[in-house]
Protein backbone atom coordinates (compact mmCIF):
# COMPACT_ATOMS: atom_id res chain seq x y z
CA UNK A 1 0.00 0.00 0.00
CA UNK A 2 1.43 3.17 -0.89
CA UNK A 3 0.12 5.86 1.75
CA UNK A 4 1.69 2.86 4.30
CA UNK A 5 5.23 2.94 2.61
CA UNK A 6 4.87 6.41 2.76
CA UNK A 7 4.39 6.70 6.30
CA UNK A 8 6.51 4.15 7.39
CA UNK A 9 9.61 6.70 5.06
CA UNK A 10 8.73 9.84 7.18
CA UNK A 11 8.89 7.52 10.50
CA UNK A 12 12.15 6.25 9.91
CA UNK A 13 13.63 9.64 8.54
CA UNK A 14 12.48 11.30 12.52
CA UNK A 15 13.31 8.11 14.19
CA UNK A 16 16.51 8.11 12.51
CA UNK A 17 17.04 12.42 12.53
CA UNK A 18 16.07 12.85 16.21
CA UNK A 19 15.54 9.54 18.21
CA UNK A 20 14.71 9.40 21.95
CA UNK A 21 17.28 8.94 24.08
CA UNK A 22 18.66 5.33 24.17
CA UNK A 23 17.28 4.16 20.58
CA UNK A 24 19.54 4.62 17.73
CA UNK A 25 18.55 3.03 14.01
CA UNK A 26 20.70 2.19 11.49
CA UNK A 27 18.47 3.42 8.22
CA UNK A 28 21.18 1.99 6.11
CA UNK A 29 20.03 -1.24 7.00
CA UNK A 30 16.30 -1.22 6.84
CA UNK A 31 16.79 1.01 3.24
CA UNK A 32 15.97 -2.57 1.35
CA UNK A 33 12.73 -3.49 2.89
CA UNK A 34 10.68 -1.22 4.46
CA UNK A 35 8.29 -3.14 6.70
CA UNK A 36 11.18 -4.86 9.25
CA UNK A 37 13.10 -2.80 11.33
CA UNK A 38 15.60 -3.66 13.54
CA UNK A 39 16.16 -0.45 16.75
CA UNK A 40 19.54 -0.93 18.89
CA UNK A 41 17.87 0.33 22.30
CA UNK A 42 20.57 1.13 25.45
CA UNK A 43 19.65 0.73 28.61
CA UNK A 44 19.25 4.21 30.45
CA UNK A 45 21.41 5.81 32.74
CA UNK A 46 20.66 5.63 36.12
CA UNK A 47 18.46 2.65 35.61
CA UNK A 48 19.04 -0.96 36.39
CA UNK A 49 19.95 -1.43 32.98
CA UNK A 50 22.44 0.72 32.23
CA UNK A 51 24.82 0.10 29.79
CA UNK A 52 23.03 -2.96 28.48
CA UNK A 53 22.15 -3.02 25.05
CA UNK A 54 19.12 -4.80 23.39
CA UNK A 55 17.56 -5.44 20.14
CA UNK A 56 14.13 -4.33 19.14
CA UNK A 57 12.36 -5.89 15.70
CA UNK A 58 9.23 -4.51 14.32
CA UNK A 59 7.51 -5.56 11.79
CA UNK A 60 4.72 -3.56 9.94
CA UNK A 61 2.03 -5.44 8.28
CA UNK A 62 0.25 -3.93 5.39
CA UNK A 63 -2.38 -2.83 7.28
CA UNK A 64 0.09 -0.54 9.33
CA UNK A 65 -0.81 2.02 10.59
CA UNK A 66 -4.35 0.84 11.33
CA UNK A 67 -3.00 -2.78 12.93
CA UNK A 68 0.27 -2.26 15.71
CA UNK A 69 3.20 -3.36 14.26
CA UNK A 70 5.29 -6.80 15.83
CA UNK A 71 7.23 -5.63 18.35
CA UNK A 72 9.89 -7.95 20.22
CA UNK A 73 13.31 -7.97 21.75
CA UNK A 74 15.57 -10.15 19.11
CA UNK A 75 19.07 -11.44 19.64
CA UNK A 76 21.35 -12.80 22.70
CA UNK A 77 20.42 -10.47 25.14
CA UNK A 78 16.81 -9.97 25.87
CA UNK A 79 15.91 -8.10 29.00
CA UNK A 80 15.06 -9.78 32.47
CA UNK A 81 11.91 -7.39 32.81
CA UNK A 82 8.82 -8.80 34.68
CA UNK A 83 6.69 -8.14 31.30
CA UNK A 84 9.41 -9.36 29.26
CA UNK A 85 9.68 -13.06 27.92
CA UNK A 86 12.84 -14.70 27.46
CA UNK A 87 11.41 -15.29 23.79
CA UNK A 88 11.33 -11.47 23.44
CA UNK A 89 7.63 -11.16 23.43
CA UNK A 90 6.85 -7.91 25.52
CA UNK A 91 3.38 -7.59 27.35
CA UNK A 92 3.02 -3.94 26.27
CA UNK A 93 -0.83 -2.61 25.79
CA UNK A 94 0.22 -0.26 22.87
CA UNK A 95 1.18 -3.26 21.25
CA UNK A 96 -2.26 -4.74 20.86
CA UNK A 97 -5.27 -3.53 22.19
CA UNK A 98 -4.51 -0.05 23.28
CA UNK A 99 -2.98 0.87 19.73
CA UNK A 100 -3.80 3.74 18.04
CA UNK A 101 -3.25 5.37 14.52
CA UNK A 102 -1.84 8.58 16.38
CA UNK A 103 1.08 5.92 17.54
CA UNK A 104 4.50 5.37 15.79
CA UNK A 105 7.37 3.47 15.89
CA UNK A 106 9.06 6.35 17.74
CA UNK A 107 6.33 6.54 20.21
CA UNK A 108 6.48 1.89 20.79
CA UNK A 109 10.46 2.84 21.33
CA UNK A 110 9.64 5.57 23.82
CA UNK A 111 7.40 3.39 25.86
CA UNK A 112 9.92 0.36 26.09
CA UNK A 113 12.50 2.69 27.32
CA UNK A 114 10.05 3.78 29.44
CA UNK A 115 8.64 0.30 30.87
CA UNK A 116 12.44 -0.55 31.04
CA UNK A 117 13.83 2.65 32.75
CA UNK A 118 10.66 2.74 35.65
CA UNK A 119 11.62 -1.72 36.46
CA UNK A 120 13.01 -1.67 40.01
CA UNK A 121 13.64 -5.36 40.06
CA UNK A 122 15.22 -7.62 36.92
CA UNK A 123 12.76 -10.49 37.20
CA UNK A 124 10.87 -12.55 34.62
CA UNK A 125 7.15 -12.71 34.06
CA UNK A 126 5.75 -15.56 36.92
CA UNK A 127 4.58 -17.64 33.76
CA UNK A 128 7.95 -17.01 31.84
CA UNK A 129 8.41 -20.76 31.18
CA UNK A 130 4.98 -22.03 30.36
CA UNK A 131 4.29 -19.01 28.10
CA UNK A 132 7.61 -19.84 25.92
CA UNK A 133 6.82 -23.42 25.84
CA UNK A 134 2.84 -22.40 24.20
CA UNK A 135 2.87 -19.26 22.66
CA UNK A 136 2.92 -18.17 19.38
CA UNK A 137 5.44 -17.22 17.55
CA UNK A 138 3.48 -13.42 16.99
CA UNK A 139 3.54 -12.02 19.82
CA UNK A 140 0.36 -9.98 18.76
CA UNK A 141 -1.52 -13.59 18.62
CA UNK A 142 -1.46 -13.64 22.53
CA UNK A 143 -4.86 -12.50 24.17
CA UNK A 144 -2.32 -10.16 26.72
CA UNK A 145 -4.47 -9.24 29.88
CA UNK A 146 -3.85 -5.99 30.80
CA UNK A 147 -4.33 -4.56 34.39
CA UNK A 148 -4.80 -1.64 36.20
CA UNK A 149 -3.65 -1.69 39.95
CA UNK A 150 -3.71 1.22 42.28
CA UNK A 151 -2.47 3.56 38.86
CA UNK A 152 0.72 1.37 38.66
CA UNK A 153 0.03 -0.84 35.66
CA UNK A 154 0.33 -5.37 36.24
CA UNK A 155 0.18 -6.92 33.29
CA UNK A 156 0.09 -10.62 32.91
CA UNK A 157 -0.17 -12.82 29.85
CA UNK A 158 -3.04 -15.47 29.77
CA UNK A 159 -3.43 -18.14 27.46
CA UNK A 160 -5.91 -17.43 24.71
CA UNK A 161 -9.27 -19.07 26.01
CA UNK A 162 -10.59 -15.84 27.19
CA UNK A 163 -13.57 -14.89 24.92
CA UNK A 164 -13.94 -11.13 25.52
CA UNK A 165 -11.19 -8.95 25.46
CA UNK A 166 -9.55 -9.44 28.23
CA UNK A 167 -9.10 -6.17 29.70
CA UNK A 168 -9.95 -5.07 33.35
CA UNK A 169 -9.47 -0.80 33.27
CA UNK A 170 -10.46 1.17 36.03
CA UNK B 1 -24.51 -4.04 2.83
CA UNK B 2 -27.76 -6.42 3.34
CA UNK B 3 -27.94 -8.96 6.01
CA UNK B 4 -27.62 -11.88 3.73
CA UNK B 5 -24.28 -13.06 4.61
CA UNK B 6 -23.61 -16.34 4.83
CA UNK B 7 -22.67 -17.42 7.93
CA UNK B 8 -19.71 -20.48 7.40
CA UNK B 9 -21.31 -24.01 7.96
CA UNK B 10 -18.74 -26.51 10.56
CA UNK B 11 -20.59 -29.60 8.57
CA UNK B 12 -18.17 -28.73 5.50
CA UNK B 13 -15.70 -28.84 8.10
CA UNK B 14 -16.19 -32.08 9.69
CA UNK B 15 -16.72 -33.80 6.65
CA UNK B 16 -13.14 -32.54 5.63
CA UNK B 17 -12.07 -33.98 8.68
CA UNK B 18 -13.12 -37.40 8.37
CA UNK B 19 -10.65 -38.26 5.65
CA UNK B 20 -7.74 -40.71 6.49
CA UNK B 21 -5.60 -39.00 4.89
CA UNK B 22 -4.25 -36.17 7.01
CA UNK B 23 -2.25 -34.50 3.88
CA UNK B 24 -5.46 -34.71 1.98
CA UNK B 25 -7.30 -32.89 4.23
CA UNK B 26 -5.01 -30.16 4.94
CA UNK B 27 -5.26 -29.74 1.19
CA UNK B 28 -8.26 -29.12 1.48
CA UNK B 29 -8.48 -26.76 4.13
CA UNK B 30 -6.04 -24.99 2.35
CA UNK B 31 -6.05 -21.34 1.12
CA UNK B 32 -9.78 -20.13 -0.17
CA UNK B 33 -10.31 -20.31 -3.88
CA UNK B 34 -9.29 -16.82 -5.86
CA UNK B 35 -12.41 -15.73 -7.05
CA UNK B 36 -12.96 -14.65 -2.95
CA UNK B 37 -10.33 -12.08 -3.16
CA UNK B 38 -13.50 -10.02 -4.54
CA UNK B 39 -15.54 -10.14 -1.22
CA UNK B 40 -14.92 -7.36 0.99
CA UNK B 41 -12.50 -7.40 4.36
CA UNK B 42 -14.26 -5.77 7.43
CA UNK B 43 -12.66 -5.31 10.58
CA UNK B 44 -15.34 -5.87 13.42
CA UNK B 45 -12.85 -5.00 15.89
CA UNK B 46 -9.15 -3.89 16.22
CA UNK B 47 -6.29 -6.37 14.25
CA UNK B 48 -9.53 -9.03 13.06
CA UNK B 49 -9.94 -9.30 9.47
CA UNK B 50 -12.91 -11.35 7.95
CA UNK B 51 -14.05 -11.48 4.60
CA UNK B 52 -17.67 -10.24 4.27
CA UNK B 53 -18.90 -13.44 4.09
CA UNK B 54 -17.53 -14.58 7.00
CA UNK B 55 -18.70 -12.19 9.47
CA UNK B 56 -20.79 -13.73 12.37
CA UNK B 57 -24.69 -12.54 12.33
CA UNK B 58 -23.43 -10.39 15.47
CA UNK B 59 -20.57 -9.06 13.80
CA UNK B 60 -22.95 -7.99 10.35
CA UNK B 61 -25.04 -6.00 12.91
CA UNK B 62 -21.95 -4.48 14.84
CA UNK B 63 -20.52 -3.24 11.25
CA UNK B 64 -24.15 -2.02 9.93
CA UNK B 65 -24.61 0.06 13.21
CA UNK B 66 -21.29 1.32 12.78
CA UNK B 67 -21.46 2.03 9.03
CA UNK B 68 -24.60 4.40 9.75
CA UNK B 69 -22.71 6.64 13.40
CA UNK B 70 -19.91 7.12 11.11
CA UNK B 71 -22.23 8.54 8.46
CA UNK B 72 -23.24 10.63 10.82
CA UNK B 73 -19.87 12.39 11.83
CA UNK B 74 -19.64 15.84 9.92
CA UNK B 75 -17.51 15.90 6.49
CA UNK B 76 -16.02 19.00 5.26
CA UNK B 77 -13.17 20.23 2.36
CA UNK B 78 -10.17 21.20 3.96
CA UNK B 79 -10.01 25.15 3.19
CA UNK B 80 -6.31 25.89 4.19
CA UNK B 81 -7.41 27.08 8.01
CA UNK B 82 -4.92 26.48 10.42
CA UNK B 83 -7.23 25.70 12.82
CA UNK B 84 -8.42 22.54 11.92
CA UNK B 85 -4.90 21.20 12.12
CA UNK B 86 -2.82 20.54 9.49
CA UNK B 87 -1.52 16.88 9.00
CA UNK B 88 -3.64 14.09 9.35
CA UNK B 89 -1.51 11.84 11.96
CA UNK B 90 -2.94 8.40 10.51
CA UNK B 91 -1.00 9.01 6.89
CA UNK B 92 1.30 11.68 8.25
CA UNK B 93 0.56 13.92 5.51
CA UNK B 94 -0.01 17.19 5.29
CA UNK B 95 -3.86 18.31 4.40
CA UNK B 96 -4.20 19.54 0.83
CA UNK B 97 -6.44 22.05 -0.47
CA UNK B 98 -9.72 20.20 -1.20
CA UNK B 99 -8.94 17.13 0.43
CA UNK B 100 -12.14 15.84 2.28
CA UNK B 101 -12.03 15.58 5.97
CA UNK B 102 -13.86 14.07 8.82
CA UNK B 103 -14.50 16.39 12.15
CA UNK B 104 -15.20 13.78 15.19
CA UNK B 105 -16.94 15.30 18.09
CA UNK B 106 -13.43 15.54 20.00
CA UNK B 107 -12.28 18.52 17.29
CA UNK B 108 -9.87 15.86 16.18
CA UNK B 109 -9.75 16.16 12.48
CA UNK B 110 -8.34 13.59 9.41
CA UNK B 111 -8.91 12.84 6.34
CA UNK B 112 -12.08 11.28 5.91
CA UNK B 113 -10.31 7.85 3.77
CA UNK B 114 -8.20 7.28 6.80
CA UNK B 115 -10.63 8.00 9.73
CA UNK B 116 -13.34 5.65 8.37
CA UNK B 117 -10.88 2.82 8.14
CA UNK B 118 -9.71 3.54 12.07
CA UNK B 119 -13.42 4.26 12.96
CA UNK B 120 -14.77 0.58 11.35
CA UNK B 121 -11.89 -1.19 13.47
CA UNK B 122 -12.48 0.98 16.92
CA UNK B 123 -14.97 3.90 17.16
CA UNK B 124 -12.82 5.96 19.13
CA UNK B 125 -10.72 8.82 18.16
CA UNK B 126 -6.90 8.26 17.58
CA UNK B 127 -5.52 11.14 18.74
CA UNK B 128 -7.42 11.92 22.21
CA UNK B 129 -8.86 7.83 22.75
CA UNK B 130 -11.86 9.39 23.19
CA UNK B 131 -15.04 7.04 22.37
CA UNK B 132 -16.79 8.44 19.70
CA UNK B 133 -20.17 7.05 20.56
CA UNK B 134 -20.63 8.38 23.50
CA UNK B 135 -19.51 12.00 22.16
CA UNK B 136 -22.31 11.62 19.23
CA UNK B 137 -25.04 10.55 21.85
CA UNK B 138 -24.55 13.70 23.82
CA UNK B 139 -24.38 16.14 21.17
CA UNK B 140 -27.84 13.96 20.24
CA UNK B 141 -29.69 14.39 23.62
CA UNK B 142 -28.52 18.48 23.76
CA UNK B 143 -30.03 19.04 20.70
Amino acid sequence: MASMEKRLQKELLALTKDPPAGVKVDSQRICTNLSEWTVDLEGAPESIYEGEKFQLMFKFGSRYPFESPQVMFIGEHIPVHPHVYSNGHICLSILTYDWSPALSAQSVCLSVVSMLSSCKEKKRPPDNAFYVKTCSKNPKKTRWWYHVLLNKVERNSVNMYEEERPCDMK
Amino acid sequence: MGNCFKTPSTDDISLLRGHDNQDGAEQALGPPPPYQERVPVYHPSPNVSRLANQLSEEEQIKIAKRLGLISHLPVGVYDGSSKKGKECVICMNEFILGESLRFLPCMHTYHRDCIDDWLMRSFTCPSCMEPVDAALLSTYETN
